[in-house]
């Protein structure tokens, strides 16, 4: 919220009747939380991570990167819908998330767009 | 105007908005993998309705509700989301504010009909990321933040001089951002119990009875706000991280590690933002201590996570000689100033400065943490 400070009763009137200006809160998502991955690996490790490269069939459509198909252990999985997408930087590097469902399964997998590479992250349950 | 967008149990529902499975059942979003031993960082309405909400351990919200969902906090999908938010709300052409991670403000000016844009920000959001938010309108952000809450999930509330007097009078004070439960019931010994009895008191009133704080609410729920011209950010007090444990720890080592690693992640944003802080501040929770909270000031100013950790080390050991049962610690820096570089008087003080910036830099191309003290290693 924006912060605001004290006033005295005798400037109130002033305040409360033209309109009055707002600050800038120095908020950044990103400082809500530890930035780093924490020592213990605390909800960055996941017991359905797969973590392997894939291939995966793209439609580029305009600024968006649409993923249609992957192979994974020799069998095509054909994405019936992408139910989000996301990013994240990790250092020069931007790794663009996916999950997406085939109809049965759930399955998370990444786009590194400086090595060019797909990877299944994890199967969602 | 200003209109206060509010997102609905924001981590929850990008959880469920990723796995359709988890729609329309209770949820939990912990703080960390381990289901049992970590903490409610956000609820679904469903389990909300269960009696569940943020800041409970999970174990006692599993108590609650045995067949709760839960899925481990991860941050980097909620911190896109809400910049795509920001990205999207700022293409409605007015001034936007972050209010928090998952809370906007938007200063309207005099729109002709708010009602209408609230709900086609809602529709936007709702199409883009399959998530909803609760929009308040009114003359300043603390009446729409006030609105925001009235019709959650999914709901507009629009505050005017015309309806204020019906919609302020259905409310408990408590709604008011600010006014917690010591407040509530101060003010409910003085016969303050709805959100309108409070809008009423005089300033005079507020302040006789709260103090200063009394008087910024009065100014507050009265001022008409703008962004026109809208300041600079303020400068943070302060900066700190905590961290929880799983459960209570006696290892020396293990907590010195994580003060080490608290230290450091201090550091790196001290020094990103080329600040050097002179007070250090130690957090301490335990079963047998409670909360312990110490701070020093010291006269050399520091950005380095080193330094930091060894300042802590000193708090520590005047508070006692052997390490307690830890559950929960952090730390914190206060007392800012901008660093202003001066030639180093010594060669080892030219050597370490060399050294941070050199680690600086691999952790900015190759991603943080990439490089960090080996003592770290120890909390794992």
């Amino acid at each position: 919220m924006p912060a605001r400070s004290c006033a005295s009763t005798g400037e109130v009137a002033q305040q409360t009747g033209p309109a009055k200006k707002m600050k800038h809160s120095s908020f950044k998502p990103e400082a809500r939380w530890d930035r780093a991955p924490l020592p213990d690996g605390s909800g960055h490790q996941n017991t359905d991570s797969v973590d392997e490269q894939i291939e995966v069939l793209v439609l580029f459509k305009g600024t968006k990167i649409l993923p249609r198909i992957f192979f994974w252990n020799n069998k095509a999985y054909k994405i019936k819908k992408i139910t989000y997408n996301w990013q994240e930087r990790f250092g020069r590097e931007t790794v663009l998330y996916f999950s997406v469902s085939t109809g049965n399964d759930l399955y998370q997998i990444s786009f590194n767009n400086t090595g060019y590479n797909w990877k299944i992250d994890k199967i969602i349950n | 105007m200003i209109l206060h967008v509010d997102m609905d149990a924001f981590f929850a529902s990008i959880e469920q908005a990723i796995n359709p499975r988890l729609k329309n059942k209770p949820l939990i979003v912990g703080s960390r993998n381990s289901r049992m031993h970590t903490v409610v960082c956000a609820a679904s309405y469903e389990a909300k309705r269960a009696g569940i909400d943020s800041g409970m351990s999970s174990a006692e919200a599993f108590k609650i509700c045995p067949n709760l969902e839960f899925v481990p906090a991860e941050q980097s999908k909620y911190i896109w989301t809400s910049r795509q938010i920001f990205k999207l709300l700022k293409e409605f052409g007015f001034e936007v504010l972050y209010a928090s991670i998952d809370e906007f403000q938007i200063d309207i000016r005099d729109t002709q009909n708010p009602g209408l844009l609230a709900e086609e920000i809602r529709r936007k959001i709702r199409a883009e990321f399959s998530i909803t938010a609760s929009i308040g309108i009114a003359k300043n952000w603390l009446l729409a933040k006030l609105g925001s809450k009235l019709n959650k999930p999914d709901g507009v509330t629009v505050i005017t001089e015309g309806n204020l007097e019906s919609v302020l009078g259905c409310f408990p004070a408590s709604k008011i951002c600010g006014v917690g439960k010591n407040t509530a019931a101060v003010l409910e010994g003085l016969g303050v119990k709805t959100c309108l009895d409070l809008y009423f008191k005089s300033a005079q009133f507020l302040e006789q009875n709260l103090g200063k704080y009394g008087l910024n609410l009065y100014v507050s729920l009265h001022s008409i706000d703008t962004f026109d011209g809208v300041g600079e950010p303020d400068e943070p007090k302060s900066i700190g991280h905590s961290y929880t444990l799983s459960r209570a720890i006696q290892n020396p080592q293990f907590i010195m590690a994580w003060i080490r690693a608290l230290s450091e992640m201090v550091a790196s944003r001290l020094r990103q933002d080329n600040w050097e802080a002179s007070t250090v501040h130690l957090w301490i929770n335990g079963p047998e201590i409670g909360n312990f909270r110490a701070q020093k000031a010291f006269q050399q100013p520091v950005s380095d996570g080193h330094e930091i950790y060894q300042r802590c080390l000193k708090i520590m050991a005047k508070f006692s000689p052997k390490i307690p049962l830890v559950r929960a610690l952090g730390v914190s820096c206060s007392g800012l100033a901008k660093s202003a570089y001066q030639q180093p008087l010594f060669r080892e003080q030219k050597r370490r400065g060399d050294l941070l910036k050199a680690l600086d830099n691999i952790n900015s191309r190759y991603g943080d943490n990439s490089i960090y003290p080996a003592i770290v290693q120890l909390a794992q």
